[in-house]
């Protein structure tokens, strides 16, 4: 006996999803309609409406500049669910753990100078602060997201980074295993992210970053300036050192990374048409909090840079110079239509 | 596979904080997210999880889980497996999606909230995980309700529960928002990972996943004991943050804090879980009652671990385990009485052999809610079926948002008076359903005193017109969508329409 007569024309998806011409994917299915939350009234959530986390939501998310009528109409190119996530995830991990197999095999790490650690000690072990604090931020992202598309695809960049942060403790401690135990001393790896100059302009950019509070400030400095500028050198200018330095695990491993990085973009870059789209000032809005976040993260990446360019050996062709950084992260602004 | 173990390099990835210099520590972590209770953030880094997972293990194993998940809904989407299910079960099923899975995912913004908001490097990446097991949880059990919208419209309600103001909705969105999606870290880590997840969950996944298999309905069995798999890994999150708050003179604001939220999580899983437990799933695929179930996962592991942490038995324990004994069954009788209001189809569950069941698990049954249950059934074998149906609403509570049954509680004995609790505070008046009810609200009385309750709502004029059709309309229910005896009332009559009814004596 079934529960219900059922109805008369027969149900394509949820009907809060409104009407739809064929069976949705298993991507709108899982996201469609999940922010029922979001321009709630009179609040957010089943409270007070003036408990503080209402007032804070109605603030940074509600309350923010950049806003449409409707968040819902943005879709993920990638279209990942959790499903497809972790399906997508296990393959580049599987991808990443051959590359490391072949390393190991050819016991590459026995190959490296004892300058080559030295440099990453100062260089890269203390980048975990960084991207930690990419994480954090992502997290935020994604907690004021106004629809479950954007929030989800935050979500799995927080992921993403702490996947990242887990190959750099790998790679910290095996080639600590080749003789050089600073490399994993996190007293060190701390004082040098707190007190070398050079790492001074990415903490100070990242601090700041953890309190962009504003949905749309947070997106646009994480997702539009700080995480493609800091990605450049943090990825791509690392992989190219390392190359010159004879360390390919490195150098494949932060290309692996790369196509994360780039996943955030397409993304990103769909977030902009869907805003820009929306609403008329939302160019604006965008173009403004990238411009006051972009001097800050080039000052961070000259700084990254500088560390890399103590290296015992300097690729070829050379690092980028801070116009090329410039030039690069403006070519990402023109592809998301800002810029000047 | 990498040469190295996780153990050897892993601690390098908890080993991230630091000092703010450009920033104040405040700014980083507001109250409102994050209320550390003054405790030094150096205190905060000693935090330590007992279980540890790579992300790399994370994705290789979760991608693995879930094909195997979904390839069984898919292998069943193709049978009439959902057709031949019990209707009773049905209900508890359709009820478990709505009141579920969307809180399922907002626990995902709630892990994001301890992965941001955590005052530990180590924290912040279990809930980073945590964050991805409750998208999971969320997305899997809506998923799955999508593939029977064709079979059963209510389904739908797997979604739109949270979007409407059904009182069931309105119940579980105050309990789940004070718990997780609008609470501050320090509180989530001891609300929801402590008192939640290391108990209630167990009761709702492991006890109806174990129903699920008498029954034969392998798709919600092999759902949910899937999700169980992962609180192990992201409900450890409380112990380590429970130890931090005894070591810094907290343990005062710590069994503030648990105390408050084991009583909510028990009001509302007494509303689902006990009534599917003890009324909706067939007499012969029970496996215990939901007395025994609350006592293996909640009375005994709760006991366990509040003496491991020194912490006391909550001060309300006594009306608690009295509560067992009766206050489902008032739930039961109230929400079949007010089965339009619901979006499932309430299973009366009043066979002959249920009673007897009943009254073996719960002595005394009889004498109390079986003969009100008596009433009911004359009336439905008499044709007087409207007689059993509401023509008014009961007063909820202004903490717990379900009915109030005091009443209830006073015939059976553990009430001294029928009336409900009240509060005046701020030129209003708060009614109550229990002491604990009362009691979380005047701890806090910022917190929940500018809610409306749905009877506020409905006094208040918020609900046009005030009569039962709008408030159903209010609620989101439409007239096919409002709930009705799950067995079209063939329970009322044993042996066929001219069989006897059995009578208390
Ligand atoms: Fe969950
Ligand atoms: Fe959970
Ligand atoms: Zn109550």
């Amino acid at each position: 006996m079934s529960i219900t007569p059922r109805a008369r024309r027969a149900t394509k998806t949820w009907s809060k999803s409104g009407q739809v011409r064929r069976k949705p994917s298993p991507y709108e299915i899982t996201g469609s309609q999940f922010h029922y939350h979001f321009r709630r009234e009179p609040a957010p959530f089943e409270l007070s409406p003036d408990t503080p986390i209402n007032e804070w939501y109605l603030k940074h998310r509600e309350g923010s500049p950049l806003q449409i009528e409707d968040w819902e109409t943005f879709r993920d190119p990638d279209k990942l669910n959790y499903r497809s996530y972790v399906s997508l995830q296990h393959q580049r991990e599987t991808v990443m753990d051959g590359i490391v197999d072949e390393y190991e095999r050819r016991d590459h790490d026995a190959t490296l100078g004892a300058d080559w650690a030295a440099t990453l000690t100062v260089a890269f072990a203390p980048a975990r602060f960084a991207i930690h604090a990419l994480q954090m931020a992502a997290l935020y992202l994604g907690q004021v997201g106004p629809s479950a598309f954007i929030t989800n695809a935050a979500h799995f960049q927080a992921g993403d980074e702490m996947r990242r942060i887990q190959w750099l403790a790998y790679r910290c401690k095996s080639l600590s295993l080749a003789g050089t135990p600073e490399l994993v001393s996190s007293t060190l790896a701390r004082n040098t992210w707190e007190n070398d100059e050079r790492w001074q302009p990415a903490r100070k950019l990242l601090e700041e970053l953890l309190i962009a509070y504003d949905w749309g400030e947070a997106f646009a400095a994480l997702n539009l300036t700080v995480k493609p500028v800091l990605d450049i050198v943090l990825n791509e200018e690392l992989a190219l050192v390392a190359e010159a330095n004879g360390d390919g695990l490195l150098a494949s491993m932060q290309r692996e990374h790369a196509h994360d990085s780039e996943r955030s973009q397409r993304w990103s870059k769909a977030l902009v048409a869907t805003a820009v789209a929306g609403a008329d000032g939302n160019r604006d809005h965008l173009q403004k909090w990238v411009d006051q976040w972009s001097s800050a993260a080039y000052d961070a990446a000259d700084g990254l840079r500088s560390l890399l360019a103590d290296a015992p050996v300097a690729p070829q062709p050379a690092l980028l110079g801070r116009s090329d950084i410039v030039g690069r992260h403006e070519a990402f602004l023109a592809s998301c239509e800002l810029g000047r | 596979m990498p040469k190295l173990n996780r153990s050897e390099w892993y601690d390098l990835t908890r080993d991230m904080n630091w000092t703010f210099r450009y920033v104040e520590e405040e700014q980083v972590f507001p109250e409102a997210l994050s209320n550390g209770r003054g405790i030094p953030a150096e205190e905060w880094w000693r935090w330590d999880e007992p279980y540890k997972i790579s992300y790399r293990e994370y994705v290789h194993n979760q991608s693995e889980k879930d094909e195997s998940a979904y390839s069984i809904n898919a292998a069943i989407g193709r049978s009439n497996h959902f057709e031949n299910l019990d209707a009773g079960w049905k209900s508890g099923i359709v009820a478990h999606y709505g009141a579920i899975a969307i809180p399922e995912y907002l626990a995902s913004i709630g892990e994001s909230r301890m992965g941001r908001f955590g005052r530990a490097a180590a924290w912040r990446n279990m809930a980073t995980y945590g964050t991805l097991d409750e998208m999971r949880h969320g997305q899997i059990q809506t998923y799955f309700p999508h593939t029977l919208l064709d079979k059963e419209a209510r389904m739908d309600w797997a979604h739109k529960a949270f979007h409407t103001n059904e009182w069931g909705a309105i119940a579980a969105r105050s309990l789940f928002d004070d718990m997780f999606t609008a609470n501050d870290a320090v509180s989530m880590a001891l609300q929801l990972t402590f008192t939640f997840e290391t108990g209630f969950t167990n009761l709702q996944f492991l006890g109806m996943a174990a129903d699920a298999m008498k029954v034969g309905d392998v798709d919600f069995g092999a759902l949910i004991s899937s999700i169980q798999t992962d609180e192990a890994r992201h409900a450890q999150q409380g112990e380590p943050t429970l130890r931090i708050l005894l070591a810094n003179g907290q343990k005062e604001e710590a069994q503030r804090l648990i105390d408050h939220m084991f009583w909510r999580a028990w009001h509302l899983f007494a509303l689902l879980t006990g009534l599917s437990m003890d009324y909706y799933t067939p007499l012969e695929h029970r496996s215990h009652s939901f007395k025994e179930f609350m006592n293996e996962f909640i009375v005994k592991q709760f006991m366990e671990q509040f003496r491991d942490f020194g912490m006391d038995l909550p001060w309300y324990w006594e009306q608690f385990l009295e509560e067992m004994d009766w206050y489902h069954h008032a739930l039961h009788l109230g929400v079949w009485f007010w089965r339009p209001t619901v979006w499932w189809n309430p299973d009366a569950g009043m066979s002959v052999e249920e009673r007897d069941w009943l009254e073996e698990k719960y002595p005394g049954w009889n004498d109390t809610f079986g003969k009100w249950w008596d009433v009911i059934t004359e009336n439905v074998r008499s044709g007087n079926v409207d007689r059993t149906l509401p023509e008014t609403f009961p007063m909820v509570c202004n903490m717990c948002h379900i009915p109030v049954c005091t009443p209830a509680g006073h015939v059976t004995g553990h009430f001294a008076s029928p009336a409900p609790l009240l509060v005046d505070y701020e030129g209003r008046r708060y009614t109550f359903c229990s002491e604990p009810c009362k009691w979380v609200f005047e701890s806090d009385p910022k917190r929940f005193a500018g809610h409306k309750s749905l009877i506020d709502r409905f006094l208040g004029g918020e609900v046009q017109p005030p009569t039962v059709e709008g408030a159903l309309r209010y609620m989101g229910l439409s007239p096919a969508e409002c709930g009705t005896d799950a067995d079209d009332y063939a329970w009322a009559f044993p042996g066929g329409a001219a069989g006897e009814i059995r009578r208390a004596v």
